[in-house]
């Protein structure tokens, strides 16, 4: 078997001022594998994505694409890891859509006319060719959703990791993002509530419960579990629910 | 929400727009350096400045309500200066006011003195707007790095144009809120309150939103320097243009020093 594209072992994490986030998360989530992560509010999902990158300190070893998370060796794993942050408005930071697609690539040294190709590529990809000169401030949720994954997408990174990916987006946006996530070939790990979304792009689902891992198996046994979901504040996707 | 953007009429298709955006940038700087650079009370050496912006006004079809409206909008910090200066210059009196024990004397230098000022703001606010006009904000920005502008400062421009609007309809938001919840603002004690709440959160809000950028630039790759795709595309064209407002400027400057010693 492949080593795992990420690794997680008793990691641990207690915010300064409040109780534990994450109390021994152990998971280990294959190369090419799409991966649901789900669980109440506070359970610890947002901060497990935090730790990952190495933007809160974690106890417990924490391996991306083989590169172990240590100090000093933050910038290597974040190379490998593309984080997509809940609120698009914190990741278009830049003035241009294509200044901010670019600002992955150009700190990663590469070459100008590289920069460009995968500029184009990114915005392909998430199907907004056109809009290289718009402002961020301008697109509309769905399209600024999409302008954030395809920052980083053009990093090619081997994980991606999307936090609350369909928050906000209405039906048809929504429809289109669950297109564009089962087209990804990289390794997907998503967190969030939309059930329906993590049954229909990721095979397996992970139950995150106050800092700990309660569930963790193929998406369409956990997510039709209704008496496992209910037990840690969540319930049936819709689509299951109508036939149950 | 939707907010007006400063550089409303950059997406025009006139020759002006067409320019590089370093070179107007150069050019806007030249205006206000020669026209910074006349001596005082001097009017005259002020006219190539005004004909060439006149010129770019006219060449660049800004709309001139769009610019009167610009240059009303900044105009306090100057009318401030402006207008003390008839009342506080020594020299000839031509008008005096009593006001009780006091009395106030406007002077005809004051009075050429603050023209001149007036004047000499003017024109720099002038070439100011008709550069946010006719191009679009982040080409200056890119205008000023090429011209060797600091890159912390440049970036810190681009951060503001970014996130002011965002601030700004946080602000709203909280402010609608607020208005949703006392139909009647209550007494002023109260009202100040909600105020200073108002901005204590959205002071932590602010900050949780940097620190949050600060995540998102650091998960690509962000190690403290700035790197950035700079292209030049400065033609023959620009370059004449460039070269036209400097010889403008020199003419402004040469006509106040031959003429006025």
């Amino acid at each position: 078997m492949a080593d795992p594209a990420l690794e997680l072992a008793d990691v641990r994490y207690r915010y300064p001022t409040g109780p534990e986030a994450l109390r021994g998360v152990t998971l280990a989530v294959r190369p090419g594998e799409r991966v649901g992560l789900v669980g109440p509010n506070g359970a610890g999902k947002s901060t497990l994505l935090l730790a990952l990158a190495g933007f809160v300190p974690a106890e417990g070893l924490i391996r991306v694409a083989g590169h172990t998370l240590a100090r000093g060796t933050a910038r290597d794993v974040r190379r490998h890891l593309g984080l997509v942050f809940q609120d698009p408005d914190d990741q278009l930071f830049m003035p241009r859509v294509a200044d901010d697609i670019a600002f992955g690539p150009v700190t990663m040294g590469l070459p100008l006319e590289e920069v460009e190709v995968r500029v184009h590529e990114a915005l392909h990809a998430v199907d907004l060719e056109g809009y290289e000169q718009r402002a961020p401030y301008h697109l509309s949720v769905g399209e600024k959703r999409r302008a954030a994954l395809a920052t980083v997408l053009a990093m090619r990174p081997q994980i991606l990791a999307l936090d609350e990916p369909s928050a906000n987006l209405d039906p048809r946006g929504r429809r289109r993002l669950i297109g564009l996530l089962k087209c990804l070939e990289s390794t997907l790990l998503v967190v969030g509530h939309d059930l329906d979304l993590i049954l229909e792009v990721c095979e397996r689902t992970v139950v995150l419960d106050a800092g700990r891992v309660a569930a963790d198996g193929p998406s369409g046994d956990i997510l039709s579990d209704r008496a496992l979901l209910e037990s840690h504040g969540l319930e049936l996707p819709l689509c299951l629910a109508a036939h149950m | 929400m939707h907010h007006i953007m400063l550089d409303h009429f950059a997406g025009g298709k006139t020759p002006v727009h067409r320019l590089d955006p370093a070179a107007k940038t150069a050019a806007t700087l030249a205006f206000i350096l020669a026209t910074v650079l006349v001596g005082r009370d001097r009017f005259l050496p002020l006219v190539p400045v005004a004909v060439a912006l006149a010129l770019y006004h006219a060449v660049g079809r800004t709309p001139l309500v769009y610019t009167l409206k610009r240059l009303l909008v900044v105009s306090p910090f100057a009318l401030a200066v402006v207008v003390l200066f008839p009342v506080l210059e020594p020299g000839r009196a031509v008008w005096t006011l009593g006001l009780g024990p006091w009395t106030v004397g406007v002077t005809q230098e004051g009075l050429v003195r603050a023209g001149h000022l007036a004047a000499k703001f003017l024109l720099c606010a002038w070439a100011t707007v008709l550069l946010a006009a006719t191009t679009r904000f982040q080409d200056v920005l890119q205008g000023l790095a090429r011209l060797r502008v600091p890159r912390a400062f440049v970036v810190q421009l681009a951060f503001m144009y970014r996130y002011l609007w965002v601030l700004m309809d946080e602000a709203m938001r909280m402010r609608m809120a607020r208005a949703a919840r006392d139909g009647r603002l209550g007494p002023w004690r109260v009202r100040f309150q909600s105020h200073a709440g108002l901005l204590g959160v959205l002071f932590l809000r602010t900050y949780g939103r940097a620190e949050r950028i600060y995540w998102a630039m650091a998960a690509r790759g962000f190690d403290g320097t700035l790197h950035a795709p700079v292209q030049s595309r400065m033609r023959v064209s620009d370059w004449i243009f460039v070269a036209c407002a400097f010889a403008v400027g020199a003419a402004a400057i040469i006509w106040d020093t031959v003429f006025h010693g």
